[in-house]
């Protein structure tokens, strides 16, 4: 079996990144629209 | 209760579902990453097929909806149809763009490459480029009735791609693999592999309904405040 651990990390951390960056924004957007 | 009301009160809902579904997302992640076997040819980065193939179903389900919200727009138009099918776009192009992102980073280790101008690769590319157009033009017209129709043709031009890419691997030579799961007959994965793809499908839906919500109510409470402040112009 190849040793392939660092693309599985590295696909699995930019999906957080991507999903938890649009997450924070859209929750700051709707912090600024409540106001 | 005004429109105004219900928008605000959607999001303070939102916030729950929100975190909710990201909590739901941290157990793929465990589920996946801790409790589910390693394929044997292609080793540990085939488990990107976990959060990989679950974006790429929300994505179309977004550009689905905003095909299907847009032709019901063109009839009826009901400018809420509008709004849905702009929420939808923007969070159908989130998932795109994971999709996008996590598929080259599989590839380089099954294919040797990070990208291949392949069928199914490429027509996802265009797809998240009429949707990045999709979006831009929203935001260049801003007489909102010409608006919607304009985006709305676009958007149904964008959704027409959706069936294309499913099929697209069985239409053309391509690296890309075969669907496992949607496609007709049984899934070709074993029982501990179906489970994680089955309970990522329905959390990234989960995740996609909870955002789609609260983006839609953003949009409303915009266009509801903006109303309102006219109608004091007018007044």
């Amino acid at each position: 079996m190849p040793e392939t651990g660092g693309f599985m990390v590295a696909g699995y951390v930019a999906a957080a990144v991507i999903y938890l960056a649009y997450t924070a924004y859209l929750l700051a957007k709707g912090r600024r629209a409540k106001d | 209760m005004t429109p105004i009301e219900s928008a605000e009160r959607t999001l303070r809902q939102g916030r729950t579902w929100i975190l909710v579904a990201l909590l739901l997302l941290a157990a793929v992640y465990v589920r996946a990453l801790l409790f589910t076997p390693a394929e044997l040819v292609q080793g540990l980065a085939q488990k990107i097929f976990y959060i990989h193939a679950p974006s790429a179903w929300v994505a179309f389900l977004a550009f689905g909806l905003v095909g299907v919200t847009s032709v019901v727009y063109l009839f009826l138009k009901d400018p809420r149809l509008d709004l849905f099918a702009a929420s939808s776009a923007e969070v159908g192009m989130v998932f795109t763009s994971e999709v996008l992102v996590t598929g080259p980073i599989w590839g380089k280790t099954i294919w040797g490459t990070w990208w291949t101008w392949d069928a199914r690769l490429t027509l996802t590319l265009f797809l998240w480029f009429v949707m990045l157009a999709y979006l831009v033009l929203r935001s260049a017209v801003h007489e909102p009735g010409q608006r919607a129709r304009y985006s709305a043709v676009l958007g149904i031009l964008g959704a027409l791609l959706v069936p294309f890419i499913h099929v697209s691997v069985y239409l053309f030579r391509t690296l890309h693999p075969m669907p496992v799961v949607l496609k007709p007959g049984r899934p070709t994965l074993p029982g501990s592999m179906l489970v994680t793809l089955i309970f990522s499908f329905l959390v990234f839906t989960f995740f996609f309904v909870a955002l789609l919500r609260y983006r839609y109510a953003l949009a409303r409470l915009a266009d509801a405040r903006a109303g309102a402040a006219a109608e004091r112009a007018d007044a």
